[in-house]
């Protein structure tokens, strides 16, 4: 802007305010704004009392003069009013008087509509140009501005109502329609501004930068989808331009020195980016407390987070994300989630420190609610990555220094021994070794990679943030489990505390259990030990409080301990005994609905496939055990079981006593003479005094695979070493069985064929042809196929056996024939 | 021969549930099919010499035949009084031990033979531990293959075998099989 000083020129006076008696509303003016109302919209909403402004504004006059300017016009036009009123009453014959609330008296006069339209309608040409000249308001001007527009919006509301008053019904319903027409219009035009300022920014965020303080403003709307719009565009404005730095605010001695006009002008736009930014932040944490908001506030929450989670304010937005992480809302909860995952697997973004902050406020939150929150607010755990080698570099590292330190220590000592005649070349050698370190130093100050120290620093405290929460989870359950049988003894009905975290805690446990210190070891495995038995010590209450955990969760608690066992000990074989026992008696509790499967699996596998040596007893209790219960589950389960048998059978030569058909007792089975089923210690529970006759069941088992297994297994022999690699897991076959049931669901009828042929072919062809037909009685179509089948057996043997008849008939006809021939020809040269 | 007297019962099950813990019922429980009875009878601990002997019941009453000076032993030995009064499982007591042991160490082949010699269980020898051994306990000595070798008294629990280093003792020998051939005429 120019700043000369000129005198004041006033802005031409507006065409005089006609009054609106003296208007003349013709029909056919009537009949134009109905029938075009969407033109007569579009200029009565416009900003009347701006535009006049702008039209009248003076472009180089001083605030306060114009603003004396603009009161003397109020005055003047205040003035006229009056007397237009004064002017009215001569008609007031024309109708009675009307009194309003606030006592005034008006007289029914023609409508005012046409008045607005006229004024209007000199707007519009400025219209288009109105945002450009907004723009470049000041600041006090916009106040005065926005101060004016209220009061004209009272004014108008008031001359809205009295115009409705006075008009006839027919103008009544025209002024409805407009004011609906005018919220739309408002609506779009504020849509409008919200594009083109983004628009403005994105394409040159330098010089427009002061547009961001007025998207916020429109971000602070009543109207409630202006607002989401303006909080969403706003998003996409700061997800582009906001640095990749974060902004250090000048100081004030900073303020004070002199700098160029290039430096100046980018502290002016980072701190207006910071300030908008800031106050971006302030409203999206109240808005998303309003239920109403709260959905669009928390997605921008989350992407901001997501795309800038260097920037200045994060730990605001991080607090905000992880307040949401647990919250009962599907989708805020998933959002939530996924963004904390990615700020955990994108860590190069922020070099670890969000990390950090975010497990420690998960941590306190976790503490907060004493461990009742959604069980995905533990699960992003999992998504944590720890660099093992960073741990061991560092330790290596450590070595190193003090192998340096000890080799100099050498070096110096013998540098003394060797007198000091070399003086020089020892200070030049350290004034070398001086400037290396510097430069050193310096290297590690540019260099982009964080130091290692300092990621090490971080990943520790991670990681403790990480354990201090599992293990928190852990005693809080331990807690809950040994207060609950004294709390309702008896009472089965009482409300069970859920305990939703364990499942999520005990994965993560499983993962990171490489990385737990030894310290704690002793204390995990006993915790582990009194949940995997699923309750307190008290053989009694055992029943009960066996109840607040599953099956499945008790079956997760071995496997976590053995995989701690197995990642932190190569050098130390220990044997979990307890745990044995847990799954030797877990393995009875074990329902097939019920209970998940593919943790039984996985605890089959890790427990006893992939331990390399177990005692004959044990081995033994559980073969026979597994062998029981596969006979009672689904052939998915059973099948995991049975492959685990033979695994076990496999590497164990002696527990193939139990194959014999001849008890083996004696000296074989201990002290034990005979096997105790209901034994709850396996190693008591004299199983190699048994045979599995349980296989010789299996082996007919209608699935195909099963019954093929069982066989097999029972053709194991003691005699030859047979060295036989088991290809399949428990998990793995555990999971292509119950593929494979869904599909026999389908094809019953194929399988079924599968299963016949199997049958006629296999060792097992004993079986009666009646018992296979009773068994497939239940398909209707097999028994149809089966039995036509037998009859045409039957009906070819009786054919066969006819037809053999008649040959034999007529073999001995001709026989007798050829008897017949012969004594003739004996007969004729008798004659 | 006598039952044993109450002081003398508690030492005698002290030193085996340090062993057993609570499978001691089973020791104690265990029915024997000895003897003429249809209905199994029980074992039970007899003190005959400073001895401590397991037997059945009808083996004891048969034993009351024979005279208290020509009696040199019946059932298994599994312990006896020293000099001085105190109670010392011996070798023989290892079968009963063995199928009840709670804690258990499993050794090297390569280290059974020392073991066997009477040295202590050192943290090198060590294939296998049980878990959560604490110091004090009765352990339990097997092979790789299962075969109980002997017992002794752990030293470390299994937390402190970790940071071990491989020459720190873990078992502190009592008994083991090769007592056998060595102390032939003490047994």
């Amino acid at each position: 802007m120019g700043k000369k000083k000129q005198k004041v020129v006033l802005p031409p006076e507006l065409p005089p305010e006609i009054p609106d008696d003296e208007v003349e509303v013709s029909d056919e003016d009537l009949q134009f704004i109905k029938e075009n109302r969407n033109y007569a919209s579009l200029l009565s909403t416009l900003d009347t009392h701006s535009i006049t402004k702008h039209v009248t504004r003076v472009a180089d006059a001083k605030d306060d003069a114009l603003e004396k300017l603009y009161e003397k016009r109020m005055q003047k036009n205040a003035l006229k009013k009056e007397k237009e009123e004064t002017g009215l009453q001569v008609d007031r014959v024309d109708a009675l008087p009307i009194k309003t609330l606030d006592g005034k008296l008006h007289y029914r006069t023609a409508s005012k509509t046409v008045s607005e339209n006229d004024l209007s309608e000199e707007g519009t040409a400025e219209d288009t140009n109105m945002d450009e000249g907004m723009v470049k308001l000041t600041k006090a001007e916009k106040r005065a501005k926005l101060k004016k527009m209220k009061k004209e919006a009272k004014k108008q509301g008031k001359e809205m109502a009295k115009a409705e008053v006075e008009e006839t019904p027919h103008a009544a319903v025209l002024a409805e329609v407009k004011e609906d027409l005018t919220a739309e219009q408002t609506f779009e035009s504020k849509k409008c501004k919200l594009a083109e300022l983004g628009n403005a920014l994105l394409t040159d965020p330098e010089s427009n930068i002061k547009l961001l303080k007025e998207m916020v403003q429109l971000s602070k709307d009543d109207d409630h989808t202006i607002v989401k719009l303006g909080l969403l565009s706003l998003l996409a404005v700061f997800k582009d331009i906001v640095p990749g730095y974060r902004i250090r605010l000048p100081t004030e001695k900073e303020l004070e020195m002199k700098v160029s006009k290039t430096v100046r002008k980018m502290r002016y736009y980072e701190s207006t980016l910071l300030s908008a930014y800031k106050a971006y932040l302030q409203r999206l944490v109240i808005l998303e407390k309003k239920p109403l908001f709260q959905h669009v506030a928390v997605r921008c929450i989350c992407s901001l987070l997501d795309a800038n989670p260097h920037f200045n304010f994060r730990e605001s937005l991080l607090e905000a994300t992880i307040r949401n992480i647990g919250s009962t809302d599907e989708a805020i909860r998933k959002l939530c989630c996924s963004t904390i995952k990615s700020l955990f697997t994108n860590e190069g973004k922020h070099g670890g420190e969000v990390t950090v902050e975010a497990v420690r406020l998960i941590a306190d939150y976790v503490k907060a609610y004493n461990c009742q929150m959604h069980p995905d607010s533990v699960d992003v755990f999992l998504s944590l990555s720890f660099n093992e080698d960073l741990l061991k570099s560092g330790k290596t590292e450590e070595d190193q220094k003090l192998k340096d330190k000890k080799s100099k220590k050498r070096k110096h000592s013998e540098a003394s021994n060797q007198l000091t005649e070399n003086d020089r070349k020892k200070s030049r050698q350290e004034l070398i070794s001086k400037t290396r370190e510097e430069v050193e130093a310096d290297y590690k100050a540019a260099s982009f990679a964080p130091d290692v120290m300092e990621r090490k620093q971080m990943q520790t405290e991670t990681l403790s943030a990480v354990f201090e929460t599992y293990f928190r989870i852990l005693k809080h359950t331990m807690q809950s489990i040994g207060a609950r049988p004294e709390a309702n003894a008896g009472a089965l009905s009482a409300a069970v505390e859920p305990l939703p975290l364990l499942a999520p805690c005990l994965k993560g446990l499983a993962k990171f259990s490489h990385l737990i210190d030894l310290d704690f070891m002793g204390d995990l495995m006993n915790h582990l030990k009194v949940l995997a038995s699923g309750s307190s010590n008290s053989g009694n209450t055992s029943d009960k409080s066996s109840k607040c955990l599953t099956v499945s969760e008790r079956l997760q608690c071995c496997i976590v301990a053995f995989k701690v066992m197995r990642n932190n000990l190569d050098a130390l074989n220990v044997d979990l005994q307890d745990f044995f026992i847990h799954l030797y008696n877990l393995v009875l509790e074990y329902r097939p609905g019920r209970d998940q499967g593919e943790v039984l699996a996985e605890a089959l596998k890790i427990m006893l496939c992939d331990d390399k040596h177990h005692d004959m007893q044990k081995t033994a209790a559980f073969i026979k055990r597994l062998a029981t219960f596969s006979l009672s589950v689904g052939s998915a389960d059973s099948m995991a079981a049975l492959v685990t048998v033979k695994h076990l059978l496999q590497k164990n030569v002696k527990c193939r006593n139990l194959l014999e058909n001849d008890i083996g007792g004696g000296s074989v089975s201990g002290t034990i003479p005979k096997y105790l089923p209901y034994s709850t210690d396996p190693n008591l529970s004299g199983a190699l005094a048994s045979v599995l006759w349980e296989l010789n069941i299996l082996s007919s088992h209608y699935h195909p695979s099963i019954s093929t297994l069982a066989s097999g297994i029972s053709s194991m022999s003691t005699a030859h070493n047979q060295v036989l690699l088991s290809k399949s897991s428990p998990q793995l076959a555990f999971k292509e069985m119950s593929l494979d049931q869904e599909l026999c669901f389908t094809q019953q009828s194929g399988s079924i064929k599968l299963k016949n042929k199997r049958r006629t072919n296999g060792p097992a062809a004993s079986l009666s042809i009646g018992s296979t037909t009773v068994k497939s009685s239940f398909d209707d179509n097999e028994l149809q196929r089966k039995l036509i089948s037998h009859f045409m057996v039957h009906h070819d043997i009786k054919e066969n056996e006819r037809l053999r008849k008649e040959l034999d008939r007529t073999a001995s006809s001709l026989q007798l024939y050829e008897q017949y021939k012969k004594q003739k020809k004996l007969s004729k040269p008798r004659r | 021969m006598r039952p044993l007297d109450e002081k003398e019962t508690s030492v005698v099950f002290e030193k085996l549930f340090k062993f057993v813990g609570n499978n001691l019922k089973n020791i104690v429980e265990n029915p024997s099919h000895e003897g003429p009875d249809a209905n199994p009878g029980r074992y039970c601990f007899r003190l005959h010499k400073n001895k401590i002997y397991y037997a059945s019941e009808s083996l004891v009453k048969r034993a009351t035949n024979v005279a208290r000076p020509n009696l040199v032993s019946l059932g298994t030995c599994i312990g006896k009084y020293t000099h001085g009064g105190s109670f010392h499982l011996t070798v023989q007591a290892l079968n009963l031990l063995a199928a009840n042991a709670k804690h258990k160490v499993w050794l090297k082949p390569q280290s059974e033979m020392s073991f066997l010699y009477g040295n202590h269980v050192l943290k090198g020898a060590l294939g296998r531990i049980t878990d959560n051994i604490a110091a004090g306990d009765g352990v339990v000595v097997f092979s790789m293959a299962d075969v109980p070798l002997g017992f002794g008294v752990a030293a470390k629990s299994t937390q402190d075998c970790r940071k071990l280093d491989p020459n720190g003792i873990v078992v502190l020998h009592q008994g083991d099989v090769g007592e056998y051939l060595r102390m032939e005429d003490e047994l």
